[in-house]
């Protein structure tokens, strides 16, 4: 089985001090200069599908992993974990411009790599973006493809070459389902996915190989049905008042006469 | 102008959805001579009775299905959807909502976003509000396609309960023969462990990832059992699999409402201060005086936050014993 994974490294905003907050002219913020992480729900799908490989193995099934990134030079980093995690390929398609709120665009390049290149049985996606939010890359290629979809999957189980057991959240609980391939799923807030670290010696080996590069120019790009008008910085301020004390048991003191009972002794 | 809600009556929550919808339609459709109606999933005979006090608008298409699933509902849709001229469909916060509406856009060739907070109505186009950045940041964007269509964000709006339904207009579909191109080999369902209403928690005690094992979440909670509060977690604490999902608060889980909340061993990350920031009282116990959760309280204590829960649960405790 071939699983194809589309991720988007975003950088770490909570080191962002708040003058670091300020909005351009291009309705764009410079975030350049901390640290890019890989999405939270990407992170989750990445160890998702390294997991199912493992378990698929154990079932005597062969998975081949690859990885896929629409961004620029700054996700290459990642994309070398990847291949020192043993993805097969892991490749980058250089974006013409910023796509962080055109999930249209990504979408349709990410579908027109599917069909040009050897199709996967699965793609899988983060569910949202951390940058972007925009919660419609996986739902849009799903649609231009024609596949069929399970949004914010929680565990996937190989169950033979052409089904798998996906458990899914969905409004009020999660269900359970076996489906068939292809298909793409989208990946929700999973426990037990912070994706691993290869090993030194893996890192070395396979760590080194090159990525490849597309340019977006190969791409067709469909039209932008929204655009991004305004940006607003959210600044939550409560000016707290500090408890001081000589020990924990002092300020917890101080905390509850002064506030928690009050409140708490209100009918 | 028409526009219609759809809302997916197989969930066992749908009342609070759609309470939600008709909060959103009160405050940004109201007074736009527009007609709204209701396309109402269901999929159990024993449930059709109760659905006519889910409608947010004064007409209402009850269609029945096999089960939720979004091919068949999309296929639906299509069916009941075809020669309607809809310039708008709504549907509420969640995971179905927000899936529907894109792929329903996209179907339709028309435009779609999702967790939306607030909308206003322009000229050929529709601008909505929701958050970017990590929850840093409120985007507006303008839709420029029709069918516009989109979901609510959760806790975006008050809900409002729904009344004078004597009148409603009602048209039946079964649709239970559709199938979703058999995609689906099987379904359990799995319902959600019985989530506590956090809404109007008096005391809510939250454990984030300063608390470092699950051994002191654990204790931690049992700390909020003893002092009669509701307990969450953060993020970390629930990828961890320490506590189930479910007690997950923020944008991903819960957005609460409690009196007072502590924030403990918590940084205080924008996707997490949505779930408590409609709090009344915000705590925070924290060792760095700089974490962003700190400024974000209205009390805060810089210290380990076990030694500090550990001694309040004591004061608490006694407190208790000499009053009783
Ligand atoms: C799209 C999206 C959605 C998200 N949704 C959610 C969500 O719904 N809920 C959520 O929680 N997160 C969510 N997140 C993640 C969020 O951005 C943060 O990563 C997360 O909230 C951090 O959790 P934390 O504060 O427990 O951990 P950290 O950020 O690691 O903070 C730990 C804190 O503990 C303090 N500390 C350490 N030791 C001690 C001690 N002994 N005593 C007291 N304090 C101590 C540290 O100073 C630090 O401030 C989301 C992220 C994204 C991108
Ligand atoms: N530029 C990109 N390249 C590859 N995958 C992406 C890109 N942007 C988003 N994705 C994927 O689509 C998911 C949803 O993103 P979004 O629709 O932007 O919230 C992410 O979690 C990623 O898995």
């Amino acid at each position: 089985m071939k699983i194809l994974v589309c991720f988007k490294a975003a950088p770490n905003v909570e080191m962002l001090l708040d003058e670091d907050w300020v909005v351009d002219k291009k309705l764009l913020i410079d975030t350049s200069f901390v640290r890019n992480d890989l999405s939270a729900h990407d992170e989750s799908a990445l160890e998702m599908a390294l997991q199912l490989s493992d378990a698929s193995r154990d079932l005597g099934m062969h998975v081949e992993l690859n990885a896929l990134t629409v961004d620029g030079p700054g996700a290459t980093p990642i994309l070398k974990t990847l291949s020192a995690l043993r993805f097969a390929t892991a490749v980058r398609i250089e974006p013409g411009a910023d796509f962080l709120f055109q999930p249209t665009a990504v979408a349709s390049i990410i579908s027109q790599y599917i069909r040009l290149h050897a199709p996967p049985d699965v793609v899988l996606f983060g569910s949202q973006s951390d940058i972007g939010e925009n919660a419609k890359t996986p739902l849009l290629t799903a649609e231009m493809l024609g596949w069929l979809c399970i949004t914010r999957a929680t565990r996937i189980v190989p169950t033979d070459e052409e089904h798998m057991t996906v458990t899914h959240q969905v409004d009020d609980g999660h269900a359970r389902e076996t489906v068939r391939v292809p298909c793409v799923i989208s990946v929700g807030d999973a426990p037990c996915t912070y994706l691993r670290k290869p090993t030194l010696r893996d890192r070395l080996s396979y760590g080194k190989k090159p990525i490849a590069v597309l340019a977006e120019e190969d791409f067709q790009l469909p039209e932008e049905t929204e655009t991004l008008m305004d940006l607003e910085i959210l600044r939550h301020e409560r000016d707290a008042a500090i408890i001081a004390g000589e020990s924990p048991a002092a300020k917890a003191k101080v905390l509850y006469e002064d506030y928690l009972k009050p409140l708490l002794s209100r009918p | 102008m028409k526009f219609k809600c759809i809302l997916n009556g197989c969930a066992p929550n749908v009342k609070a959805r759609a309470e939600e919808l008709n909060s959103f339609i009160g405050t940004y459709l109201g007074n736009a001579a527009l007609t709204g109606s209701t396309i109402l999933f269901y999929a159990n005979q024993e449930d059709r009775p109760a659905l006519h006090d889910l409608v947010p608008t004064k007409s209402v298409e009850l269609v029945r299905v096999g089960g939720y699933q979004p091919e068949i509902i999309l296929d639906a849709l299509k069916c009941t959807e075809d020669k309607e001229d809809t310039f708008l469909y709504l549907f509420p916060s969640g995971v179905v909502g927000a899936e529907l509406a894109v792929r329903w856009a996209f179907r339709k060739n028309g435009s779609s976003l999702v967790h939306v907070e607030q909308m206003t109505l322009e000229k050929g186009g529709l601008m909505a509000v929701k958050k970017a950045y990590a929850d840093h940041v409120r985007a507006t964007f303008r839709l420029d396609r029709q069918p516009f269509c989109i979901s609510l964000a959760k806790g975006s709006v008050e809900r409002v309960p729904i009344t004078g339904r004597e009148n409603l207009q009602i048209i039946e579909h079964d649709l239970s023969g559709l199938n979703g191109d058999g995609f689906v080999r099987d379904t359990q369902w799995i319902p959600a462990e019985q989530a506590r209403d956090l809404t109007g928690a008096k005391l809510l005690i939250v454990g984030g990832r300063g608390l470092e094992t699950r051994e002191n979440i654990r204790q931690l909670k049992e700390m909020a059992g003893a002092m009669g509060a509701e307990f969450g977690i953060s993020r970390p604490v629930a990828l961890n699999a320490w506590e189930p999902m479910h007690r997950l608060i923020g944008v991903s889980g819960t957005i609460a409402r409690p009196e007072i909340c502590i924030a403990a061993g918590i940084s205080g990350a924008a996707a997490f201060y949505a779930g408590i920031e409609k709090s009344k009282l915000i705590i925070a116990i924290n060792t760095d005086p700089q974490a962003r959760i700190v400024k974000a309280a209205d009390v805060a204590i810089i210290d380990d936050c076990m030694a500090v829960m550990d001694e309040l649960t004591k004061i608490f405790m006694f407190d208790c014993t000499e009053q009783a």
